[in-house]
């Protein structure tokens, strides 16, 4: 008995122990940590999606290096899919390890939710350089980092969803190119004439489209700017569900009717195999995020097309007008931070005006500021690319193109994920899928404390 | 012996503990932290959860044709291997790797190879006019799908235990059943069979307990989908918890999962014992 009662008190000591490491926390310095010296430079860490942490760490941080040497950066790669849980569980330890977090469009509620993060515009406002021109960020991508009135995070990769064209399947094919004009009736008029035999084999080895199909949360984005574009929302002002009806049924179908004419195992396509049969030439048309463009259209080592075979443009125009999806990262500083004007003055420098000039001409990252659209673009090959930005922008302003802005934005996509699936698969029909999406996001946010 | 159990209670008794409080409580994402007790309110709603439910009815599908297949075709090949032929040391060699690649690779690897498009399997199957098959993109294949890449990676460790419980058979039994004129259906029927029960016994709880963690593989080639007919629970559990940040559920399932798991794990003991005297 007493052996046990030893063993109980050794493990309450130890759960004590494991507790009790949560209980103190850091504060950071009212001097923000400084800027460093060169005999003391400061050390920050930022962390950042593993689909662009090594170009950061290569070529971003050794740019900044040069502006300031005595700010050393180390950018650390997380998977996509592990990235938001670890930024949580980051920003609500007690300690710091990251000074900078990144986050996708959705997540920035939940990671201002938790406390964790500073206003930049007004906790920061001491170390803001007076140059630093809030007011010249277009605001669909500044808002990606807003939540509840405050500025959490600043755009550090402005992305949306937009409509690649290859031009010579189209010439092939012998269908005019698609514009921001282009309505998904002329699209799917056209979509036909598209799937193409082009070696003469008899066999089609062309096809119309290559997007998102697969069970994923980006998969029902596809649909949503459908929806959007013709006028509708998935939540309304009050936050209940507004998609249960004939819009959300004929946006979802309209994903549906897309996989006609996409390449055999298109439905398992999610962001690479679309890409690639795009950049194989497989596929006239690729709803796919704008970032791709330089290894799409330039990079040769990453595509078999030039520059003059690639169009970009804006997804098909329903009855409000054409469709693109917001996809903003943005970067925000943590609350704990013991360096947050190095922080701050990093990611200064990558939002600056000549911040996204290096950015746009070497990394081929979209700019988030109406000056760096509207001005003479860093390489020549941006000027297309810009002109879609910024009717990308519009269209998203105009018709709320984005994921919910809520901290359960992410439950949302996955049961959208899920429904899309179904549907796509032909284990539902669109309505049945849209319904059952419908009744389990209204489950889900009213199971969180909102109104349904 | 205190260290060990110290550690014992940390490294498995505080997770444990730690899950079961999380699925009692509503987890607070803005301190990350459980924090209001709900009693059974998360287990209410996950045994009401037709998603959770569906999981598990995929699980079960995926073992009931997962571990027999995995067990005849081991021991099977086991047989194959025991008898001397050219090259078997080769092959038993090969047998390895699927083994040692890591189960994401392997389930990524498979889903390019079963692409319709420009998987080498269709390529193969069109040369005889077969497909494009849609081993991914269909529901029911993509099951199939899963249990040919899980056995493909499995079936090898059943092998190798089988050699194992073969190679340490007693040889004088044979020879007083070769004495006794037994032909070899009868050897096989009367002396091999009950000698290795054990170790078939054996083999099956160990992949029981392998097979009902299934999670990576499926994550890899198929992501759950379509819809959910690869969406086994494990997946499930890990996305609604790390993607849908729905903690205080996920804890429920995993909670319920484990004692689905302990009550099956104690059942197949209690029969591979019983077996194992009945011989």
């Amino acid at each position: 008995m007493r052996r046990f009662l030893r063993l109980g008190a050794v493990v309450t000591a130890f759960g004590l122990t494991l507790a009790g490491c949560g209980s103190s926390t850091t504060e950071a310095p009212a001097d923000g940590g400084g800027l460093g010296t060169a005999e003391s430079p400061v050390s920050i860490r930022v962390i950042a999606n593993d689909a662009f942490a090594k170009q950061w760490q290569d070529q971003l941080v050794p740019e900044f290096a040069k502006k300031h040497p005595n700010i050393k950066v180390t950018v650390d790669g997380v998977p996509y899919n592990d990235q938001l849980a670890k930024s949580m569980l980051e920003l609500t330890s007690p300690t710091a390890t990251y000074d900078v977090i990144l986050g996708d469009d959705p997540w920035f509620p939940q990671l201002a939710k938790t406390g964790g993060l500073v206003d930049l515009k007004t906790d920061l406002a001491k170390f803001t350089d007076a140059g630093y021109a809030w007011d010249d960020f277009n605001p669909s991508p500044l808002a990606a980092g807003q939540w509840d009135g405050h500025q959490y995070g600043v755009p550090v990769r402005s992305n949306l969803l937009l409509m690649f064209y290859n031009r010579e399947l189209y010439k092939k094919a012998k269908v005019a190119e698609p514009t921001s004009e282009t309505t998904w009736e002329q699209y799917f008029a056209d979509a036909p004439k598209l799937v193409q035999d082009t070696d003469g084999d008899g066999k089609p080895d062309a096809w119309a489209v290559g997007t998102y199909f697969t069970k994923d949360p980006l998969t029902p984005t596809i649909w949503q700017t459908v929806l959007n574009s013709n006028g509708g929302r998935l939540l309304d002002d009050d936050l209940k569900v507004s998609f249960d009806d004939d819009a959300g049924v004929k946006a979802l179908q309209t994903q549906i009717d897309l996989l006609k004419y996409a390449p055999p195992g298109a439905s398992t396509y999610q962001f690479n195999e679309p890409l690639e049969a795009f950049r194989q030439g497989k596929v006239a048309t690729m709803f796919m995020w704008g970032s791709v463009y330089k290894g799409t259209a330039i990079d040769k080592a990453t595509t078999t097309l030039s520059e003059d075979q690639v169009g970009i443009t804006t997804l098909p125009a329903g009855s409000a007008g054409p469709g693109a999806h917001r996809g903003i990262w943005s970067a925000g500083v943590a609350k704990k931070s013991a360096h947050q004007a190095a922080a701050w003055t990093f990611l200064q420098w990558v939002t600056s005006k000549e911040g996204e000039q290096w950015v746009g001409a070497n990394l081929g990252t979209f700019p988030a500021r109406d000056s760096t659209l509207q001005g003479t673009p860093p390489a020549p090959w941006l000027k297309p690319v810009y002109e879609a930005i910024t009717k990308g922008y519009e269209a998203i302003s105009k018709g709320q193109m984005w994921r919910p802005r809520l901290p359960e934005s992410d439950a949302v996509q996955q049961i959208l994920a899920l429904q899309t699936s179904r549907a796509m698969s032909g284990q539902a029909p669109a309505k049945d899928a849209v319904h059952q999406a419908a009744v389990d996001i209204s489950a889900l946010l009213k199971s969180k404390g909102y109104a349904q | 012996m205190a260290p060990a159990l110290v550690l014992l209670a940390g490294m498995l008794l505080y997770p444990i503990i730690y899950t079961v409080w999380v699925s009692l409580s509503d987890f607070d994402l803005s301190t990350f932290q459980p924090s209001g007790w709900v009693g059974w309110k998360n287990y209410e709603a996950v045994l009401a959860d037709p998603g959770f439910l569906q999981s598990l009815k995929v699980t079960g599908v995926y073992l009931v044709v997962a571990l027999p297949l995995q067990m005849v075709l081991g021991f099977g090949l086991a047989f194959l291997l025991n008898v001397e032929w050219r090259g078997r040391g080769l092959l038993r060699a090969l047998f390895l790797i699927p083994m040692v690649v890591a189960p994401v690779v392997a389930g990524g690897v498979w889903r390019m190879l079963l692409d319709p498009l420009w998987g080498v399997v269709n390529y193969a199957l069109g040369l005889v006019g077969v497909g494009p098959v849609e081993w991914i993109g269909d529901p029911t294949l993509a099951m199939v799908s899963l249990i040919l890449i899980d056995t493909w990676r499995w079936t090898p460790f059943v092998v190798l235990i089988a050699s194992a419980g073969i190679m340490a058979l007693p040889s004088d039994v044979y020879e007083a059943a070769r004495s006794d004129g037994a032909n070899r259906w009868q050897t096989l029927r009367h002396v091999t069979v009950p000698l290795l029960v054990p170790v078939v016994a054996a083999a099956f709880v160990v992949r029981w307990l392998g097979a009902v963690k299934m999670f990576d593989i499926a994550l890899a080639a198929t992501k759950g989908g379509p819809g959910q007919a690869t969406d086994v629970v494990n997946l499930y559990i890990y996305e609604k918890g790390f993607r849908g940040l729905e903690f205080g559920s996920a804890s429920s399932m995993a909670t319920v999962v484990l004692l689905i798991t302990m009550i099956i794990t104690y059942f197949l003991f209690r029969i591979s014992r019983r077996l194992e005297n009945r011989w």
